[in-house]
């Protein structure tokens, strides 16, 4: 039973064109990656993100998400980027050859920030976004629609995994796999788990790309869509202030070198 | 086993009330077909019985066991669920490997897994492709092999959801004489069917859905003499009751011999 | 409408024919039922008819193949999709996966071919009663019951309006009512000139609603005729395709003498109900 990410509801972020919002998702992944500072990334977060989060109403549900994915992640990146950091100078901690230092710990702020950023803006697409809306407006953009179906299918496609997942692991557990135990054991009896689920959704997607031809996917029409995609003068504007900041961030670094 | 659902409600987080007060008991070693139209409630129903749904409200009992007191795991013990989708199910390279799972769960010792496992395979006429990749078999054989993979735990329940979909007519004879055989080793069978002839011909009872509600709970022949409940389920008589009462007569044949008495005694 | 000639084919892969020196005519404007057992050849030559063999699985494919005067081999996938529409079989797969609402997923086949918006709306809406699924309009696709969803999916196919229709078992997991809705469906179709092609193992259904029926064995058609002649011959048991019950009660009558020897015997509820009147008749002369 895969379903959406997609939170249905009815604010201003959620009635963006999607174009808008994909747009200004690179100009932000652009901006904080081609500034490797983590004030930007700061700036950014606190400026653009937050407020837009907050306004869709899915705050709760973004927050949620992107723990679960960025807890691990910035741990890992903290401890190994912290303690092995090379040319770590100003050392905090140390216990052999680990040591902690200063240069090490900032440097994992700096990925670790855009990070955060990239993360939190893209599950807060995806969360307010309506894949066939995004399918819709990205082939009114001239996006050929075979490009604009991967992109929406795959919003789509990582809680459809994820179903899946849980499907075959209730299937295994009715049949007395127990899932008490250590973490360990607990890993250990879900990898035999992988190889169907990566088998089923290879021929899932070979037969459904046979009933999308059969509907005319391929069809050299242009197409339309049932639901309007809204779009407005600002949010034309808009998208264009954003390429112009992407590009300012690019040039930035390099106006920077040359001064 | 005895099972038993005592006022089950459920509803769907999107807030689909699938279930609206479900009570009923079936005994141990009795055979039951739910019956009912598409998206009465019926997948729903029996996915309670081993723990993979809970009620939202009331409870589900399997033997001494309350459903809510236990994990999916220990539930197994006890009812083998056959999942409508095979491909959810399914997950060794070969079809052996598959089918031993389940027994392997359970602990059984390695002797005994052999001797569950061939017993099951030959029972849904697989033996030839116990070596074989699951995913090279046809969707029928798939189906065929989850069926086998539950029949070789051994549990006192079994349910099926919708066995014969897809079957040709060998696939759904053969899926005949196991009910036939579970219920000759008093377990307790439920099964979910949208063919009313099977159902007629293998069930002693029949439960009628709609809407997520029980209509009718009876035999097959009383059940399938309910003209307005099976309307209300979209559900029809099996072929010779519907012919019998074309023709007036007040017997309810439910297979071909009944039919075929029936007319010997009339021809007398 | 369609005309298949010595058609023989072979999967990827594989050292041997799944389908041999198959010859299948099926004229305009009729309902053509195709039976077999499991794993005959029944999805593989629905394909061919609707140009996905070979166009998507690749293969070793012969013989001529022609739908609505397009020669399919020769031709390319979108102008076959034109012509001919294949519900697949399984229709947790026809779901685009890129809709979030039975209204929107019926419409996919429609944008893609860029229908105005309004006539979308028209077609969306009347194709939902047609199938008895407008209160699911605003449902998830996916949030369906396994019937629900393979309704959903039929829809998305009769909503393309092809003039050819194939159909890979659409109501294995349809409720009785639903799979005489469905059938009367495509009654209604042929009725307004659309030439459907149904994959089914419901023997009665076909009887009262197929035309013709051809029989899939051995790789080949090895039965072709007149729905009631072809669905009452006893060889359909070694088939594992299965007669109705009503056609093997009749046999056993038969065979106990309770009614005269036949030349066909009855397969739906219709040709029996003439069938057992005529026995009392019989009785009482
Ligand atoms: N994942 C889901 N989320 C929300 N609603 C669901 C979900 N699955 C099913 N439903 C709804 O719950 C109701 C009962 O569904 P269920 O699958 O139990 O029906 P069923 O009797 O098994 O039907 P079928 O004969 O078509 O398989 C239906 O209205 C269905 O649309
Ligand atoms: N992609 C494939 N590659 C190789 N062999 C295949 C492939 N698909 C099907 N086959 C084989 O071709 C034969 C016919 O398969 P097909 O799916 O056409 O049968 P079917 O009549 O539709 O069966 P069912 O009733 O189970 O759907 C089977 O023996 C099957 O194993
Ligand atoms: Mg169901
Ligand atoms: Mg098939």
């Amino acid at each position: 039973m895969p379903t959406s990410l997609f939170d249905n509801r009815k604010s201003v972020i959620h009635r963006l064109n999607p174009v808008t919002k994909l747009v200004a998702l690179l100009a932000i992944i652009v901006i904080v990656f081609a500034i490797p500072v983590w004030w930007v990334s700061a700036i950014v977060l606190v400026v653009v993100i937050v407020p837009a989060a907050v306004i869709s109403g899915s705050g709760g549900r973004l927050l949620s998400l992107s723990l679960k994915i960025l807890i691990p992640i910035l741990l890992v990146l903290f401890i190994v980027q912290g303690l092995t950091f090379p040319g770590g100078e100003t050392i905090l901690w140390r216990w052999g050859v680990l040591k902690l230092t200063t240069e090490g710990l900032l440097f994992a702020l700096g990925v670790g920030s855009r990070i955060i950023v990239l993360i939190l803006a893209s599950i807060l697409l995806v969360l307010t976004t309506h894949p066939g809306q995004l399918m819709s407006a990205l082939s009114e953009h001239g996006m050929s629609p075979k490009f604009a179906y991967i992109i929406s299918s795959t919003l789509q496609l990582i809680p459809a995994f994820s179903d899946r997942a849980n499907s075959i692991l209730l299937a295994q557990q009715a049949r007395g796999l127990s899932l008490k135990g250590s973490p360990f054991r607990r890993i250990k009896v879900m990898l035999p788990l992988l190889s169907p689920l990566v088998l089923g959704m290879f021929t899932d997607v070979e037969e459904r790309s046979t009933a999308m031809e059969a509907r005319a996917f391929g069809s050299p029409a242009k197409r339309t869509s049932l639901i309007p995609v809204p779009d407005t003068t600002l949010q034309r504007v808009l998208r264009w202030v954003f390429v112009a900041l992407a590009l300012g961030a690019i040039a930035t670094p390099i106006l920077m070198g040359i001064l | 086993m005895e099972v038993s659902f005592n006022d089950v409600k459920y509803t769907y987080p999107g807030g689909v009330e699938a279930l609206k007060g479900i009570t009923f008991n079936v005994p141990t070693g009795q055979s039951l077909a739910i019956v009912g139209q598409n998206g009465a409630g019926k997948t729903t129903l029996v996915r309670h019985l081993n723990g993979i749904f809970q009620p939202t409200s009331g409870t589900v009992t399997v033997g001494d066991w309350t459903t809510a007191g236990h994990t999916i795991a220990e539930l197994s013990a006890r009812v083998g669920y056959v999942f409508q989708n095979p491909d959810e199910q399914l997950f060794a390279r070969k079809v052996f490997d598959d089918v031993a799972f389940g027994p392997r769960n359970l602990k059984f010792d390695e002797e005994a897994v052999a001797s569950a496992v061939t017993e099951a395979l030959e029972e849904t006429g697989l033996t030839k492709e116990a070596q074989s990749h699951p995913h090279h078999l046809s969707l029928s054989e798939r189906k065929r092999v989850a069926l086998a993979a539950v029949l070789a735990m051994k549990t006192p329940v079994v349910v099926l959801d919708e066995p014969t979909t897809g079957q040709d007519h060998n696939g759904v004879r053969m899926i005949a004489s196991i009910v036939k055989k579970l219920r000759e080793a008093n377990r307790t069978v439920i099964a979910i069917t949208h063919d009313m002839d099977f159902c007629a011909e293998n069930f002693e009872r029949v439960i009628v859905m709609a809407q997520g509600e029980v209509l009718a709970d009876s035999s097959p022949e009383n059940v399938f003499n309910l003209p307005e409940v099976l309307a209300k389920a979209r559900v029809e008589a099996p072929q010779l009751e519907r012919l019998a009462s074309s023709l007036g007569w007040k017997s309810h044949p439910m297979n071909v011999d009944a039919f075929v008495d029936n007319l010997e005694a009339k021809s007398r | 409408m369609i005309k298949l000639s010595d058609v023989s084919y072979a999967y990827p892969d594989t050292d041997h024919y799944t389908l041999t020196n198959v010859d299948l005519d099926v004229p305009q404007g009729e309902v053509v039922g195709i039976v077999g057992a499991s794993g005959a050849g029944k999805t593989t030559l629905a394909k061919i008819i609707s140009g996905f063999i070979p166009h998507v699985d690749g293969g070793a494919l012969s013989g001529r193949i022609e739908v609505d005067g397009i020669n399919l081999p020769e031709s390319t996938l979108a102008i076959a999709v034109s012509h001919v529409g294949l519900v697949i079989q399984s229709p947790f797969n026809q779901i685009s996966g890129a809709k979030f609402t039975v209204r929107e997923e019926l419409a996919f086949g429609l944008e893609n071919q860029g229908v105005e918006r309004e006539e979308m709306a028209t077609r969306v809406g009347e194709v939902a009663k047609l199938l008895g699924i407008e209160t699911l309009l605003d449902r998830s696709p996916y949030a369906l019951s396994g019937g629900q969803q393979q309704l959903v999916a039929i829809a998305s196919m009769i909503i393309m309006r092809t003039p050819v229709l194939v159909m890979d078992e659409p109501t294995s997991q349809l409720d009785p009512g639903g799979t005489r809705m469905v059938f009367d469906v495509m009654s209604k179709l042929r009725d307004s000139g659309i030439t459907l092609v149904v994959f089914e193992h419901k023997v009665e259904l076909l009887r009262e609603h197929a035309s013709t029926v051809h029989v899939i064995a051995d790789h080949q058609i090895v039965a072709s005729g007149p729905a009631r002649k072809v669905l009452s011959d006893p060889r359909l048991e070694k088939w594992a395709i299965g007669t109705t019950r009503y056609t093997r009660a009749a046999a056993l009558a038969e065979e106990k003498s309770l009614l005269p020897k036949s030349t066909e015997l009855p397969v739906s509820l219709e040709d029996s109900i003439d069938v057992f009147k005529g026995f009392k008749n019989l009785k009482k002369g």
